[in-house]
């Protein structure tokens, strides 16, 4: 009797566990889908223009990570080896065009907002490439974790890169709900007489794999494990 | 329960579950919300059509504004002559009605302008001015563009106009949906003859009436709503043509 | 004509790595030799060109609003365009899994070398992206889709090599450590997507 109650209170206990807790940290700096494990490039050139756009694809890919990760790990010994890619794509898809449809009928501000995503984020490598790499061997808790982890290390990178754009480049910051603001007082600009002008180069999709390059540059500066040979 | 889940037969079975599980949900999904999703794109049309005309409305408030500034509603073919004409509250449902008429899948569809109708929406202006709203459609960087082009009565000055598109890149081609755009077609001119608008970029002149600046970064985005303006309006013409004939007559 | 301006267009003026930034994840992580930058390309060039003309028949004949007439003309208002990216990407995916294992078998060095960006075709945004564009513009014919396709195929073989060209001769330059390896791509990844830039909107 004893040894059950002990055997569940481990099982609880590994929740928060130290592999649970490396799930969630790797990805953020180490690990990073970005910057380390090179997924997920496509959107951060196109959507890193403005915050706003870029918060409202963090959060979209985080919740298809998420469910996609727990679907595939709860099916994972049912999926046949020789289409595990299609099943993948066909989950990924199918989660992806159902938010789009009930945004669509519900929350139509939303969804228009969302449908220039939606082909993005399912072809968003980070997705297939956790799903891949960890749910289909994996269990469905760890898998949550993993698709967090991966989730939060995609958000920051695309944080931090539409910041630096759109204050270069716009002047502005923008948030959902807020749009965009600019904040550097008018009479700054050329056009009025000042000195200053944005940089244009900052709008543009190349600027973007600069700006991920600076802050690779960065991290690995910081952290000499991850220079490559 | 070991399934040898790589046997080919069971493979086969798994495809067809799958198929037909992913098929039904996507279908059901898509049936039963396409009424909710078909009356919130025509919120949106009258949401747009009225902001062309300066009218500023929400998608809750968008039916009962809609016929109290769009007069009447036509619909013309590319001669010029009227085939329908509508007023009132729209059905979305009746297919006679201009409104309901769907411009962007005829641009898709690549038929000439002989063999298609076009709408006209006959407005007034919260001060009680007369004012055409033209629909508009073309193609951008990434996917379809379209707006509306508001001109006054002489068919010639530009009162206002609206524009959206579905994929253009956020921040460049996507900002013509900004008013800081939509906003610079005021008070402009079309030419006498085609190009009836130009979008310039870089180097247009400030008292230049008969064009507006494109988007920095979006010269793809721009290029095409010039087009889609200069196009549109050369159908058109041929109705304003019999109008001020009419009335001069 | 109108086959050569397709093709050279998807080639230089519409490149999808560095005019519409698709397919960047495996392309900046193969790219370390030109060998198997090669093979990815390649692979890529197959894959677009045989996916989009059987998408393109899929969007003319089974999934377009009116599409499905000749099968029944009573089934001239059905619109199965929501399936498009789920039947897209389904044939997609089949065809890289017929390409992994035709690999696996010819140049199973090239297989390892490959790694989990073989399967990853599949998601390749520039495959998918081929398919769209192709929905999108709606080709005449499946003769000039299939040039499209190619053409972006080669295009993307051509940036690919290219990278990997230059990330093989900077080993022997000066790159500051932490920028070795992938961060001096990404930069000069960018500064190649600003130069070919300078193509677009070219007329052909």
């Amino acid at each position: 009797m004893s040894t059950e109650n002990s055997k569940s209170t481990l099982k609880k206990e590994s929740l928060f566990s130290k592999k649970n807790r490396m799930l969630l940290k790797d990805p953020l700096s180490d690990f990073n889908p970005i910057t380390i494990q090179v997924l997920g490039i496509c959107s951060a050139l196109a959507i890193t223009v403005q915050l706003q756009q870029a918060v409202i694809m963090s959060l979209s890919v985080l919740f298809v990570m998420i469910s996609g990760n727990v679907i595939v790990s709860l099916l994972r010994n049912l999926i046949p080896d020789r289409i595990r890619i299609i099943v993948q794509l066909v989950i990924v898809a199918s989660l992806v065009i159902i938010v789009d449809e009930v945004l669509k009928a519900y929350q139509p501000d939303i969804s228009e907002k969302l449908s220039v995503f939606v082909g993005l984020i399912i072809t968003n490598c980070i997705i297939m490439g956790r799903l891949e790499a960890f749910a289909l061997a994996n269990k469905p808790g760890p898998s949550i974790f993993d698709a967090i982890g991966n989730g939060m290390g995609y958000a920051w990178v695309l944080l931090l890169v539409s910041i630096v754009r759109e204050i270069f480049g716009s002047g502005a910051i923008s948030l959902p709900g807020m749009g965009q603001v600019k904040f550097l007082p008018q009479d700054w600009f050329i056009a009025s007489g000042g000195f200053y002008e944005n940089n244009n180069f900052m709008i543009l999709p190349p600027m973007a794999l600069v700006v991920v390059g600076i802050i690779i540059w960065i991290q690995r500066s910081s952290n000499e494990a991850l220079i490559e040979d | 329960m070991a399934i040898d889940k790589n046997n080919t037969g069971y493979t086969f079975l798994f495809s067809i579950i799958m198929v037909l599980i992913v098929g039904t949900t996507l279908a059901y999904t898509s049936l039963s919300l396409k009424p909710l999703q078909k009356k919130n794109e025509a919120d949106k049309q009258m949401v747009d059509i009225l902001g062309a005309i300066g009218v500023t409305t929400t998608r809750e408030n968008a039916k009962t504004d809609f016929p109290i500034y769009v007069k009447e509603r036509l619909s013309i073919d590319s001669d010029g002559t009227v085939l329908n004409n509508s007023s009132g509250n729209v059905d979305p449902s009746d297919s006679s009605d201009p409104f309901n008429l769907d411009v962007k899948k005829d641009y898709r569809s690549k038929k000439p302008a002989s063999e298609l109708s076009f709408p006209l929406y006959v407005c007034e202006s919260e001060l009680g001015d007369k004012l055409y709203v033209i629909p508009v459609v073309g193609s951008g960087l990434w996917g379809p563009i379209w707006g509306f082009v508001a001109l006054e009565s002489d068919m010639n000055t530009i009162y206002g106009a609206k524009f959206d598109h579905k994929t253009e890149t956020p921040g460049l081609g996507a900002e013509i949906k900004d008013n800081e755009f939509s906003d610079k077609f005021k008070g402009q001119k079309l030419r006498e003859a085609s190009p009836y608008f130009t979008i310039i970029k870089g180097g247009r002149k400030i008292e230049d009436m008969h064009s507006v600046d494109g988007i920095t970064g979006g010269t793809i985005t721009s290029v095409g709503v010039g087009e889609m303006i200069d196009r549109t309006i050369t159908i058109y013409q041929r109705y304003f043509m019999s109008l001020t004939n009419s009335s001069a007559n | 004509m109108e086959y050569f301006s397709i093709f050279v267009k998807g080639i230089f003026v519409e490149n999808m790595i560095f005019a519409y930034f698709l397919g960047m994840c495996s392309y900046l992580a193969v790219s370390k030799t030109v060998k198997t930058a090669n093979g990815l390309g390649l692979a890529v060039i197959f894959v677009l060109g045989i996916t989009v003309p059987i998408n393109y028949l899929l969007e003319n004949y089974v999934l377009q609003e009116g599409a499905l007439a000749w099968l029944d003309p009573d089934f001239a208002t059905v619109n199965l365009s929501f399936l498009s990216f789920i039947m897209f990407i389904a044939v997609i995916a089949s065809m890289v899994q017929l390409v992994e294992m035709i690999v696996e078998k010819f140049a199973p060095a090239l297989y390892g070398a490959l790694g989990i960006f073989l399967p990853l075709i599949a998601v390749n945004c520039s495959i998918l992206g081929g398919a769209l564009f192709m929905q999108e513009r709606q080709y005449p014919s499946i003769g000039e889709a299939t040039i499209f396709g190619l053409g972006s195929g080669v295009g993307w073989w051509l940036a690919i090599v290219a990278i990997a060209a230059i990330r093989e001769k900077i080993r022997y330059s000066n790159v500051p450590a932490p920028l070795q390896g992938l961060g001096i791509t990404y930069i000069i990844t960018g500064l190649m997507g600003i130069a070919f830039m300078s193509f677009m909107g070219i007329e052909i």
